[in-house]
């Protein structure tokens, strides 16, 4: 501890005013408040203050996506092992998982931080601890084995357009790991789109293929023959409801996983980090939106509008979407009870868009996105009302 | 009485609670007057340094209003006059005469049978020139009341929820007569009296029960006559309703009685910084280290009237007008290594993001913010704990962006000042005093 305080103290003039890194002291104060809390003395009204900083809130957001990002290693490395028809062993599956997954979150960190700290020294704001989340999430809902150079673009895409061209943390309307994913999806569709999913294979590196692909729950929903249900179908491939819980099946790295949302989602809400509103009404609105369309289904329709509501829920990405992306609390609506509105049309919509639109297997990205730019509205509509409510005082 | 609940506050679960102890310190060697802290008042002084003064001699008035006279709470020599940044004027310090103390006799002493036969004018002149009527003051800026102007209610506030503050129930002890006769004089200017007492202190309700008109449940800021005013209100005309607190209203009362100048004060001491927190009776005015008594930190910061809406007075300061609180809070000296990492069993917080959210307890405080300065990530806490349903984070983003009219139909004026919005910001934004601000920004240009 006393070498760690004489290293920061050593180099803290250096980044002070006057020093010859001034510009960089974001980023400096961003690295030191990670081993010292920071001292500030107050100056009243109160003079007192919460122990809580944001540091501390995101790094607990963090702290609930670890386990996906395990698992994902996981995963990643058992259905690459397991489709090179490797042996699969813990470590040897934890070794070729940590080769697939990790350089991707390495890369996104370098990248994204790369832009932060830039967009910092020359707008001059302080490096948001949002950051480390965003970097967390975005790995996270690619495939392994995405190119990284991908990952780099993605990452930039989300950081820069998705948040720092409009004034950095705070002021940003869509989430930025969601717009950098969602650029992704749309600049190269044939590896992003959701319908095929790519399962690195193993010690493959003299043949030219190197990835083989194979169809995701998403897409075996979408095309399920008309005589069959979509229960069915998805055994017969190997989706059993159970597996589909548990999320060991080819998918994003994070994603798959709607056992550890739950966890992280309870986790989450205990602490008073995510809003139960969002979560709640997300919840609610893909369950309604999958009955309803059970409830419209006639004789001929197609058998994905008849799928158990709760199938939705732990296809794809939408328990992931529902947990971390909706409740970004700097895109998610501001005011409180239209979060329930909020989390239950961003349900909705990831149905409506999974069961109606052939070209997007998955929806919930762009349910959660299209949704990030209602909610000034809804905010506006409920402090309208809220206003309305008030005896006037001015 | 009628019960009102509040739902939204919270108490502060801070250390250094007062003890049941009460001691007399009547002898102070100092006393003054802080201009700087009486809201919104342009002092015009009436002394020099070296000229002797009794109790009851104007040490000031206000320029903005000759009518409002501020009078010396010590008899003696005027020791200093200490002027702040940009010559504003800090303290009025009068070195007492300790043997005896020069008193200037101000008007006729007033029976309480008298009270309702004086003329509206006749009480006004005579509070006026007591030397006591800038203790009432009136919502929503909380200057002193314009004694020109008739209000549609006054409100008493006796509870004592702000860290730490003297119960009721301590300083009336004995001095129900005193509280009855300050009551009628306030029914004299304004036939709406509300006096609200903390229901959660039955004891205190149930023995008063004939004067107090409401019960108020809830956390911090429910003592706020503000807050109370906003529970209570029908119609915008009650927006400028008048306060006082109730230890004011004693003085007030006795002045009245007596014909001169009252200067006893009863003070909470107390913080993790005091050795000997308790009750203390005392002078207006006096000096805060000699109240504070034995400290335990080496230089701690002294708030003055409560640690959440207090001012930080200067280590040789004094108290205020209308301050009746001195906590010692210790600065922060050391950094935590890896607080970030820790459980903290032992850090204060609103959130669930510590252990000590298992065990809710008094937690030791310092005036470390706690956390650097951030963008607003909308987490919502500060409106899940303002107690007049304002949306702090909304009606801040509209100051900024200049929207007044925004910031006004948000409820700006509603804003009580309490702080908690500030306390609970993750993001150390400084609401509370951004809002307090545009409130002082929009009296401006009103007058």
């Amino acid at each position: 501890m006393k070498v760690m305080r004489n290293l920061f103290d050593g180099l803290r003039p250096k980044f002070e005013e006057g020093g010859p890194y001034h510009k960089l002291y974001a980023f400096y104060e961003s690295i030191e408040t990670i081993f010292f809390g920071p001292i500030e003395r107050s100056q009243g009204l109160p003079h007192v203050r919460d122990s809580l900083d944001v540091k501390r809130f995101m790094a607990l957001v963090i702290v609930a996506l670890i386990p996906h990002l395990c698992f994902g290693i996981y995963n990643a490395g058992f259905q690459s092992r397991l489709a090179s028809g490797l042996s699969t062993d813990f470590l040897s599956i934890i070794w070729t998982g940590g080769w697939l997954v990790l350089p991707m979150v390495v890369v996104t960190y370098v990248v994204g931080f790369a832009w932060e700290i830039l967009f910092a020294v020359v707008r001059k704001h302080e490096i948001s601890e949002g950051l480390f989340v965003s970097c967390m999430l975005f790995p996270l809902t690619l495939p392994p084995g995405t190119p990284l150079w991908q990952v780099a673009l993605g990452i930039s895409f989300g950081i820069v357009i998705g948040k720092e061209v409009f004034g950095g943390t705070g002021r940003n309307f869509l989430n930025p790991a969601l717009t950098g994913r969602a650029f992704l999806y749309f600049a190269y569709p044939v590896s992003h789109s959701g319908d095929q999913v790519w399962t690195v294979l193993s010690g493959a590196r003299d043949t030219v293929v190197d990835t083989f692909t194979m169809a995701t729950p998403l897409s075996v929903s979408a095309s399920t023959p008309a005589a069959q249900t979509v229960e069915e179908t998805l055994a017969s491939v190997g989706y059993s409801g159970f597996k589909l819980f548990g999320g060991l099946y080819p998918g994003s790295i994070g994603g798959t996983s709607t056992l550890l949302c739950v966890l992280g989602a309870l986790f989450l809400i205990l602490l008073g980090i995510a809003s139960y509103r969002i979560i709640l009404g997300g919840v609610l609105g893909v369950l309604f939106t999958g009955w309803l369309l059970n409830m419209l289904a006639g004789p001929d329709a197609a058998p994905f509008l008849s799928l158990n509501p709760f199938y939705h829920l732990i296809m794809g990405g939408s328990a992931f979407g529902i947990v971390y992306m909706t409740t970004d609390p700097v895109s998610a609506t501001h005011m409180k009870h239209v979060k329930w509105v909020y989390g239950f049309m961003c349900g909705m919509l990831t149905v409506l868009i999974r069961v109606f639109n052939p070209a997007f297997p998955e929806g919930v990205g762009l349910a959660i996105l299209f949704m990030n730019l209602f909610n000034p509205l809804l905010d506006h509509i409920e402090m309208q009302i809220r206003m309305r409510r008030r005896i006037s005082n001015v | 009485m009628i019960s009102v609940r509040i739902s939204k506050g919270y108490d502060l679960p801070i250390q250094g609670a007062p003890l049941e102890t009460l001691e007399k310190a009547d002898q102070p060697l100092t006393v003054a007057l802080l201009p700087e802290h009486i809201p919104f008042i342009r002092p015009r002084l009436a002394v020099k340094e070296g000229d002797r003064v009794a109790v009851g001699d104007v040490l000031f008035t206000d320029k903005s209003n000759p009518r409002l006279q501020f009078l010396s709470p010590g008899g003696g020599v005027v020791d200093a006059l200490r002027y702040g940044p940009r010559r504003v004027l800090q303290e009025v310090v009068i070195r007492r005469d300790l043997d005896d103390e020069a008193e200037k006799s101000l008007a006729s002493p007033l029976k309480p049978e008298a009270v309702d036969r004086c003329s509206h004018e006749d009480m006004v002149a005579r509070l006026l020139e007591g030397g006591v009527w800038p203790f009432l003051r009136s919502l929503p800026y909380r200057g002193i009341a314009d004694p020109e102007s008739r209000p549609p209610a006054i409100i008493v506030g006796l509870g004592a929820r702000e860290p730490f503050q003297v119960p009721a129930s301590r300083y009336l002890e004995g001095r129900r007569d005193l509280l009855a006769m300050g009551l009628r004089v306030l029914k004299r200017l304004c036939p709406a009296v509300h006096v609200f007492a903390d229901a959660g202190d039955q004891a205190f309700c149930q023995d008063y029960q004939d004067v107090i008109t409401h019960a108020v449940q809830g956390s911090y800021p429910a003592d706020d006559p503000g807050v109370f005013l906003f529970h209570v209100r029908r119609s915008a005309e009650e927006n400028r309703a008048w306060f006082i607190s109730g230890q004011d209203l004693l003085l007030v009362a006795q002045m009245l009685l007596t014909g001169r100048f009252p200067t006893e004060r009863m003070f909470a001491v107390a913080g993790a910084g005091a050795a000997n927190p308790r009750y203390v009776v005392s002078k207006l005015g006096a000096p805060l280290k000699y109240l504070a008594g034995k400290i335990h930190s080496a230089r701690p910061r002294y708030t003055v009237g409560g640690v959440l809406t207090g001012f930080a007075g200067m280590p040789e300061g004094h108290a205020g007008l209308y301050e009746t609180s001195i906590v010692a809070l210790p600065e922060p000296v050391e950094a935590d290594f890896l607080t970030l990492f820790r459980p903290g069993i032992d850090k204060p917080t609103r959130s669930r993001t510590f252990l000590s959210a298992l065990r809710r307890r008094p937690l030791p405080m310092t005036t470390n913010v706690n956390g650097g300065r951030r963008a607003c990530i909308a987490c919502g806490y500060c409106a899940d704990v303002c107690p007049v349903n304002i949306w702090p984070q909304m009606t801040y983003k509209s100051i900024l962006a200049e929207e007044v009219e925004e910031a006004l139909a948000h409820g700006l004026l509603d804003c009580v000042e309490c702080g908690l919005c500030t306390y609970v910001c993750p993001s150390k934004i400084e609401l509370a005093a951004t809002l307090q601000a545009a409130k002082h920004a929009y009296r401006k240009e009103q007058a």
